[in-house]
């Protein structure tokens, strides 16, 4: 048994008189990572800032809760002395590096910040440890970096500036607070690499917060699964997610084992094309005189057959949502041809009909900004009935209810605002309303990204039933390979406005032929592949 | 110099806003009054040739076209015309006049600044509710109390009451009274900005660094809260005017405000005109300068 | 038009916060306004009637508030300044609500062209300082009550449209806009269902701001001399010619100065309160945040 380096005993933090986590203890052994696992509002980023003393104004620590660094007690409720323990002894970085940094000073400034703060006076000596610590995080051309803002560098290259900056007093602990999610699914697999390497390096005990169940069989040695505050099941990480306990531990596993089987069917007769997109390229217009366009899609040629699903895989700024953006008549692009249920969509400058609205529709990503919040979801209902069809009201309550129970809602959801909606619920709302019309080309547009991992399957799994009863096509716009995979027959992958790769979806994962394709596969972190820790 | 591109843009965007508020000034006094000579001569009893002659002195018997040219182009050399009234030229009181209104605007601004910036930095970092209830108070003190009834309690209370000051002639107390009105309309929505910088993830990064709370907030949330700052300066000017021209008025100090409001009383029209104009466009010069500093400041406008 | 159940119930909660304060300004701002309003039915004096025998008296049974320099009723003046007061900053402030919110967001509802040109004379406006541009309009139309709303509601407006070309660009991004687009909806009916209602608690709000600025600046101007028509009381001018005899007389000047700062005081304090309660921002975000809040 090694020596601990982190004891939490009794951890619990109020807002008000409402718990937001409750009773959490766990030890992290010095030199090892310890990963808190939890879906969103299971309190998990509240813990690691309870540890470093950073919680948000009206957030409480109760008074019996302790925590140990090293065998000494921390001194949670002297702002003054753990001031002194933070930058020092631990150290902690963030979900969205961007806004984590501040955009007024240059990443050497900041740095440089950091390092007074440990009495590195300004000059040679200082400059110097910048450089070693930004060739510790594996950043090209150090002297140049420092030089930089923040907005001048990728998201990636800012997570490793945030990861320089914590590490330059070699701190005992870091924690890192869900430090991938915000990246590309390749940098993520980078950072993840990095903080590994930096571990093997300076022993640091780390403290990893996520709720990507794959990345922590990856990285950690212990897994803490949480929800709604309370600890649900603690262990080392092989017997966690081959052998869980616990009904919501199983859970979250078998989702994501659920994704990594590959899906029976997946063959169906193809019909006539519903949907041909040929060389179609879109820039986004110069904003002022002075400026470039911004060119997004460049030569898209894509075909999309009646009841299959393609899917369109891709990281962020390849351009994938924008050409649904396209296909949904929401954006004209500057070239090209989309042939929407064989009639030419340039003939008639990508302006739809009625007739070709009702059956080619579209559902969002954040179901908490596509429906409006001043309306009931009956109101926001009837709206594609009042607009595309001819006015004939009868029985037009029992076909909402009918439509609302086909996603799994319940006849009083109607009634309802949607703030009253959990994200769930209101994504259902929104493939509901998409549905209405009978479409027979759905396009999803990353619709469940913005979801819980529980919570995501069973949205993906109503929309697959849905698809095999009423036999509509989709067009599925992801950047999460095993969700992709999950739902498509066929994977288009998109890498800066350019299809690299389109073939059959098993073909696709199994032996992929483009290196891009290799790469993204090669970086999804899969339980099936994560090579667990046999430490712990 | 893709870095002054903006600027110059920036430049360009505030002469075209000169120009076209020196054109509403002309619309306004000279074209929509009619004839200046009419509406003076009724009062002057001009006979038909001494109007004709007066026209031609002023010019204004030459096509609208012409004398716009001519008024923007002569304000261009610093001529700004005679006074109708006095028949000095009007460039010779405006020299006067604006030395007056700028300390009275230029003190105040700087005190009222002030006075928010150490009431919201001190609000923000004791978190002290008396201090939040007192920049309520005075943010309201500040919508609602026309500068001029402050400045008549002031003069009932210290003057009359206390005799401590004499009635005419109170610089002091108009800085003051202007001051506090500027801090008044700054200090709530500095506040309130100031709140939510202080929980912007780089903030928090920063005293995850460990940093010290004078540091956090001198190099990290200041410079997130400067561009408000800077937007907020813009809409206090504008209130500046109103308060200065007041002050100028209930104190009788002989500033831009006292002498354009002397001009529209008396209708000496090519006053009226220049000392709208020199307040306006210097509003827009301060402004134009603003919008650069804030482009400066930032490195991602650039 | 019926407001969401959430809706009003956020105004009720806003003004359950600090309902003292709202309490006591309401309770101060009926009765003057009820006064100000129905001051010729009430009238015992003309407030235009001089008596010179009776100059600058102190208040007494017969003159509650005494008599001004030139022995007229102060509190008749009062009351009839306080009704053209309100009655010229209300119609100044709806003109300029009219002005900024209706022009302003058909402006930007109808394309680009529409938008640069409607903006940049909504530019040009704001670039002059609300008094400046008063004092150009009666320059340019002559004293009265009418210049004087036209120069409120023109100074003013550029806010609110500020505020609605934002709101506008704010809601069209939405995705249940996007999604109304992909239902054919026209950009009126957007307008109308979507935009509309989530942008008319920001623009009401802007009226609470500016109401009592309304009522400040015409005081500041009929002070300034330059007000409604020249022998029409109001609050403004009744200081003025009271500063005349500030030494001998100031309860002449007490009056009009304490009336005029507790009403804007009330109204600013009450239009806090709305504005608290409305904001549809705070309030949205907050219920979403109440979700959408990470672990």
């Amino acid at each position: 048994m090694t020596e601990g380096m982190l004891e939490v005993r009794a951890l619990a933090v109020a807002i008000g008189n409402r718990p937001v986590v409750s009773e959490v203890n766990f030890t992290l052994p010095r030199g090892q990572t310890l990963a808190i696992i939890g879906e969103s509002g299971s309190g998990k980023s509240m813990t690691a800032a309870a540890i470093m003393g950073l919680l948000p104004a009206g957030l409480r620590l109760a008074s019996h809760s302790e925590v140990l660094l090293g065998g000494k007690p921390l001194p949670l409720r002297d702002e003054s002395l753990m001031r002194r323990i933070r930058g020092r002894r631990m150290a902690m970085i963030f979900q969205d590096p961007m806004s984590c940094l501040n955009p007024y000073m240059t990443v050497g400034a900041q740095i440089a910040e950091a390092l007074r703060h440990l009495g590195v006076r300004r000059g040679a000596e200082q400059r110097e440890r910048i450089v070693e610590l930004l060739r510790l995080v594996e950043l090209p051309t150090p002297e140049v970096m420092v030089r930089r803002y923040p907005h001048q560098m990728s998201g990636g290259q800012q997570q490793r500036v945030m990861i320089a900056m914590a590490l330059a007093s070699e701190p005992e602990l870091l924690i890192a607070d869900e430090p991938t999610s915000a990246l590309d699914a390749t940098v993520q697999a980078e950072v993840l690499q990095l903080l590994e390497r930096v571990q093997q390096r300076l022993h640091t005990s780390i403290l990893f917060i996520t709720h990507d169940l794959a990345a922590a069989a990856r990285l950690a040695h212990d897994i803490v699964v949480l929800q709604s505050g309370r600890v649900v099941e603690q262990g080392p990480v092989g017997q966690v997610i081959h052998a869980p306990r616990q009904a919501y531990t199983k859970l979250l596993v078998s989702v994501r084992q659920m994704l990594e089987r590959p899906q029976a069917g997946h063959d169906r007769p193809s019909e006539r094309p519903v949907l041909v997109i040929r060389d179609l390229s879109y820039a986004y217009p110069a904003r002022g005189p002075l400026k470039k366009s911004n060119k997004v899609l460049d030569g898209i040629s894509l075909p999309l057959h009646g009841g299959r699903t393609l899917g369109i895989l891709g990281e962020s700024g390849s351009g994938k949502s924008t050409l649904a953006l396209i296909v949904a008549g929401l954006i004209s692009p500057d070239m090209g041809e989309i042939e929407l249920f064989g009639d030419s969509m340039a003939a008639v400058r990508f302006r739809m009909s009625p007739r070709q609205r009702r059956r080619c529709q579209i559902v969002f990503q954040n179901p908490y900004g596509a429906l409006n919040p001043r309306l009931t979801i009956e109101q926001t209902m009837r709206e594609p009935i009042e607009l595309l069809e001819t006015p004939g009201r009868t029985g037009l309550r029992s076909r909402l209810e009918q439509s609302l129970a086909d996603v799994g809602l319940e006849p009083g959801h109607l009634n309802r605002y949607p703030h009253q909606l959990s994200g769930g619920q209101r994504q259902r709302v929104c493939i509901a309303r998409a549905l209405l019309s009978g479409p027979e080309l759905l396009i999803c547009d990353e619709i469940v990204s913005a979801l819980d991992a529980t919570v995501q399957m069973q949205v993906l799994e109503t929309v697959r039933s849905l698809q095999r009863r009423l036999g509509f096509a989709m067009l599925f716009i992801g950047h999460d390979i095993e969700i992709v995979r999950w739902v498509s027959d066929d994977i288009a992958v998109m890498h800066r406005g350019r299809v690299v790769e389109l073939g059959n979806a098993e073909q696709i994962v199994q032996a992929p032929a483009h290196s891009y394709t290799r790469r993204l596969i090669a970086s999804a972190p899969a339980l099936a592949r994560a090579s667990v820790n046999p430490g712990a | 110099m893709r870095r002054y591109l903006p600027v110059a843009a920036t430049v360009i965007r505030g002469a075209a806003q000169a120009l076209g508020i020196v054109f509403l000034i002309f619309l306004l006094c000279r074209v929509v009054p009619g004839d200046v000579v009419d509406v003076l001569g009724l009062e002057g009893g001009l006979t038909a040739d001494q109007a004709e002659a007066m026209r031609r002195e002023l010019g204004i018997d030459k096509s609208l076209v012409d004398q716009f040219l001519d008024w923007s182009g002569g304000m261009l050399q610093g001529e700004f015309g005679r006074s109708l009234r006095y028949g000095v030229p009007v460039s010779g009181m405006l020299l006067h006049a604006l030395p007056v209104s700028a300390m009275l605007a230029g003190g105040s601004f700087a005190i009222g600044l002030a006075l928010a910036l150490v009431l919201a930095v001190a609000a923000t970092s004791t978190r002290s509710t008396v201090l939040d209830v007192a920049i309520n108070a005075l943010n309201i003190w500040s919508i609602a109390a026309p500068t001029f009834c402050v400045g008549f309690i002031g003069i009932l209370v210290f003057s009359i009451w206390l005799g401590w000051l004499p009635v005419l002639g109170g610089v002091g107390m108009a800085l003051v009274i202007i001051g506090l009105d500027n801090a008044g309309q700054l200090v709530k929505p500095l506040r309130e900005e100031l709140r939510e910088c202080v929980s912007l993830p780089h903030v928090r990064t920063a005293r995850a660094k460990g940093l010290a709370p004078m540091q956090v907030a001198v190099a990290h949330v200041l410079p997130a809260a400067s561009p408000i700052v800077l937007a907020l300066s813009g809409i206090v000017l504008a209130n500046l005017v109103s308060g200065t021209i007041t002050m100028e008025v209930l104190f009788g100090l002989p500033g831009l405000g006292s002498l354009a409001l002397n001009a529209i009383h008396g209708r000496d029209y090519p006053v009226i005109m220049a000392a709208i104009t020199v307040i306006s466009v210097s509003l827009v010069v301060i402004n134009t300068l603003v919008d650069i500093i804030a482009r400066l400041i930032d490195p991602r406008m650039s | 038009m019926r407001f969401p159940a959430w809706y009003t119930s956020s105004i009720t909660r806003g003004l359950q916060q600090q309902p003292a304060g709202l309490i006591l300004a309401a309770a101060t701002l009926i009765p003057i306004i009820a006064a100000a309003l129905l001051a010729p039915l009430l009238g015992t004096y003309s407030p235009l009637a001089q008596d010179l025998l009776i100059r600058n008296h102190a208040p007494s049974w017969v003159h509650l508030l005494g008599t001004d320099h030139l022995g007229r009723d102060v509190l008749a003046r009062l009351l009839d300044g306080g009704r053209t007061t309100l009655l010229v900053s209300t119609v100044g402030t709806l003109l300029a609500f009219v002005l900024g919110a209706g022009v302003g967001l058909l402006a930007v509802t109808f394309g680009r062209v529409s938008e640069a040109l409607v903006f940049g004379f909504i530019d040009l406006v704001r670039a002059m300082p609300g008094t400046l541009l008063a004092l150009l309009l009666i320059v340019a139309l002559g004293s009265g009550a009418l210049p004087l709303i036209l120069a409120l509601g023109l100074s003013f407006s550029p806010q609110i449209a500020y505020v609605a070309r934002a709101s506008y660009r704010r809601e069209i991004a939405r995705d249940y806009v996007r999604a109304a687009r992909t239902f054919g909806g026209t950009r009126l009916h957007i307008l109308g269902r979507h935009i509309v209602p989530n942008v008319a608690g920001a623009l009401v709000t802007q009226v609470a701001i500016i109401l009592p600025r309304c009522i400040v600046t015409e005081s500041v101007l009929s002070f300034l001399g330059v007000g409604s028509s020249p022998d029409a009381p109001t609050w403004g001018r009744m200081i003025s010619d009271a500063a005349r005899s500030i030494q001998t007389a100031p309860h002449v000047l007490v009056a009009p100065l304490l009336a005029l700062i507790i009403l804007t005081i009330c109204i600013s304090i009450v239009g806090d309160h709305l504005r608290r309660g409305l904001d549809p921002v705070r309030s949205d975000d907050s219920a979403i945040g109440r979700e959408a809040r990470p672990a």
